[in-house]
């Protein structure tokens, strides 16, 4: 205990022997203070004294409460923390193994009577303190100023300490690994945001992948409206013997043909993507989910019915569908079912693989640290 | 030297260390030291020494290892609580004070928080660095960190104490200093194991030494016994050389530049030269001086990494072909 106690301690003091940590909780109170500033009302938003009519923004399209909410999950942690922090706290912390492991350093702390595999995680855990602090004191001034401001006493917020430092330590891992391997900061660092991107660009392959499913299965269910509704119409005609009937029968039967025959293209067409889309979401499942990770938070302190219901909802699927067969899809209902779609995967498939990629790559740096020569 | 109950400190065998299956460091080291001794380990470089340190403080994997540190076998983390260590060429945490930083190390080696308070300001002061205890180690000079650095080898008050180069880049003042200090451990039944090129550092403390070269301990024991072949007597006279001496086959003749003689007489007593006097007295030689003249350590090294048939100085560096086999003479 007393070791651990004196590498955390020691572990602070190098963060506060960093100017980058100081400037990143300066940047952290700019974004709270931003929050401060902000409000909305009935005709939009209101900066610091100031009322913008914003039409699409104010409080009778979402309360008071769910736009603080909104702006503090997307604002301050999708945008601030889960990007710009972290991206300054990658740069804080990938020189925290290389320069550990510099020969002169290393022989001081393998040499006294602590394991290597308990210095290695131990070390791990300091290095996750620089984003704890940060996202603790963000999150708290965020409650704060959330409470005082737009009366939305949420302790939910609070839950993102623990997914923010979460999110950073998949990242993370895959930095310990790399500076152990290469013994470079600079290396580390650089293949660190490289591997982020990948992750990103897997993430948002199968998010496009699935909105182009949803976009499909919106047509099919669309276009099954329609034949259905043509053959609800063929049937009233059918007992008509008149020609103009007789005349619109046929042509009805001839669309029908026409849309039968796109709706068994298209569902052919939808079998193939969501294949792709098991596809995408299997290489998906090995990586950490570093996005859906962040929007559990969103998923935990902004319920779905608060947010603005889409404003065509109530129009028929079928008239998405034309007579001539043009299809017009409903983006606000995709975005709906897209959120709903991602909602629907569990917490423990979100975290437990995106912590089990993190096992594996700590196991890996682990291994190489233990049984290296110095 | 304080040997008690025959205990050896550090009691290597087969000590064997091949990198990455080609670079043979250490090929089957034996060595032993004794309780309450300064041990010196000497080498060119490359020999392997500092690889036998790390490998005693965990800090090297061996490929093969036998014996004991302290009692223990060696790799027991717990026992490395009463084992201090100053590595060559350290580097403290810049962002710490040199207090902070022997109470980090302090901490690390489980001294609780009171006694680390102490003895961090009992040994900054035994170093004299207590004017720059609050100073950040990165406005040190190396001197100065070599100080501190071997006040972090003693913060957990050891039972034995490695140091690798402890006065390198220290000025004579403080290498004196340093020697003191160790002076005193060893008063205190410390032991002491010191790796150093300064062969004259080293022959003024060290009690016992080891010449390692290639990867192999070619000498090992105390001074006096390493050179004891090599002592012997010098006595200069004024002119030519008497023919009686340059006919005896115990006395060398040595014709001197400058009108002198020198008659060189193997042997560390004096009683065998007290007839060789006597005659030359009869003689009425004039006797210019007499000295008894052993090895240096300097000498003794030298003679450990030449060549015994060829009189080449043996190439630094460790050997790359693992089944090479190298000098085994052990004293």
């Amino acid at each position: 205990m007393m070791q651990t106690v004196a590498i955390f301690l020691d572990a602070y003091r190098e963060l506060n022997a960093r100017k980058l940590f100081w400037i990143t909780l300066i940047l952290s109170g700019v974004v709270v203070v931003s929050f401060a500033l902000i409000g909305i009302n009935e005709q939009g938003l209101r900066l610091i004294m100031w009322d913008v009519p914003v039409p699409f923004l104010n409080t009778t399209v979402m309360s008071e409460e769910t736009f603080y909410k909104t702006l503090f999950v997307e604002l301050g942690i999708g945008f601030w923390l889960a990007w710009l922090a972290t991206i300054l706290a990658l740069i804080s912390t990938a020189s925290i193994f290389p320069e550990f492991i510099s020969s002169g350093s290393i022989d001081l702390v393998l040499s006294k009577p602590i394991g290597r595999l308990r210095l290695f995680l131990t070390k791990y855990a300091t290095g996750l303190l620089f984003v704890g602090l940060q996202v603790a004191i963000f999150s708290v001034a965020s409650f704060l100023v959330l409470g005082l401001k737009g009366g939305a006493w949420e302790p939910g917020i609070l839950l993102a300490v623990p997914l923010v430092v979460v999110f950073f330590s998949y990242l993370f891992s895959i930095c310990v690994l790399l500076g152990l391997a290469t013994r470079s900061t600079i290396a580390a660092l650089l293949l660190t945001l490289l591997i982020w991107f990948l992750i990103f660009s897997v993430h948002a392959t199968e998010s496009g992948i699935l909105a182009f499913k949803l976009l499909t299965e919106q047509k099919v269910t669309a276009l099954e409206s329609r034949i259905s509704s043509y053959e609800g119409t063929l049937q009233g005609l059918g007992k008509d013997a008149n020609e103009p009937s007789q005349r619109r029968a046929a042509s009805i039967r001839h669309r029908l043909e026409d849309r039968r025959s796109e709706v068994t293209d298209t569902k052919a067409t939808l079998r193939k993507i969501e294949i792709a889309h098991r596809a995408a979401l299997g290489v998906k499942t090995v990586l950490p989910k570093t996005t859906e990770t962040i929007a559990l938070l969103e998923r935990w302190l902004i319920d779905l019915a608060e947010l603005p219901a889409p404003a065509n909802n109530d129009d028929s699927t079928i008239e998405r569908l034309a007579e001539s067969g043009a299809f017009t899809p409903d983006p606000e209902q995709l975005q709906l079912d897209a959120v709903e779609a991602i909602r629907g995967r569990s917490v423990g498939w979100v975290l437990g693989t995106s912590l089990a990629f993190e096992a594996g790559l700590l196991a890996l740096a682990g291994g190489l640290f233990c049984r290296r020569d110095y | 030297m304080a040997t008690t109950n025959g205990e050896y400190v550090i009691d290597l065998h087969h000590v064997e260390k091949i990198y990455r299956g080609k670079v043979h460091a250490l090929r089957g080291v034996e060595m032993q030291v004794h309780r309450g001794e300064i041990f010196g380990l000497l080498g060119p470089n490359g020999a392997g020494k500092s690889t036998l340190v790390k490998i005693m403080m965990t800090v090297v994997r061996p490929t093969r290892i036998g014996g004991t540190l302290l009692g223990r076998p060696i790799g027991h983390k717990p026992t490395l609580r009463r084992v201090g260590y100053l590595p060559e060429d350290h580097r403290f945490p810049r962002y710490l004070t040199g207090r902070q930083a022997l109470e980090f190390y302090a901490a690390l080696a489980k001294v609780d928080r009171r006694t680390r308070k102490r003895r961090a300001a009992e040994l900054l002061t035994t170093v004299g660095m207590s004017d720059w205890a609050d100073k950040k180690v990165s406005t040190y000079s190396k001197g100065m960190l070599q100080r501190v650095g071997l006040a972090q080898a003693l913060v957990n008050d050891p039972q034995l104490v490695l140091l690798d180069e402890p006065t390198d880049g220290v000025d004579p003042v403080g290498r004196r200093e340093i020697r003191d200090v160790l002076v005193e451990l060893r008063r205190r039944g410390t032991t002491i194991f010191l790796n150093s090129h300064l062969l004259s550092e080293l022959e003024m403390v060290c009690d016992r030494v080891a010449i390692l070269v290639q990867g192999k301990v070619v000498m090992q024991g105390t001074i006096d016994d390493l050179t004891a072949q090599s002592r012997r007597y010098e006595i200069t006279i004024q002119g030519a050389a008497p023919d009686w001496a340059q006919g005896d086959p115990s006395i060398r003749v040595e014709v001197l530049s400058d009108g002198q003689s020198k008659l060189i007489v193997q042997g560390s007593e004096p009683g065998p030269m007290q007839p060789i006097l006597d005659r030359l007295r009869r003689e009425s030689r004039i006797i210019c001086a007499m000295e008894p003249v052993r090895e240096t350590l300097e000498d003794l090294f030298m003679r450990a990494v030449t060549d015994p048939e060829t009189g080449q100085v043996l190439q630094p560096g460790a050997r790359r072909n693992a089944g090479a086999r190298g000098r085994g003479k052990e004293t």
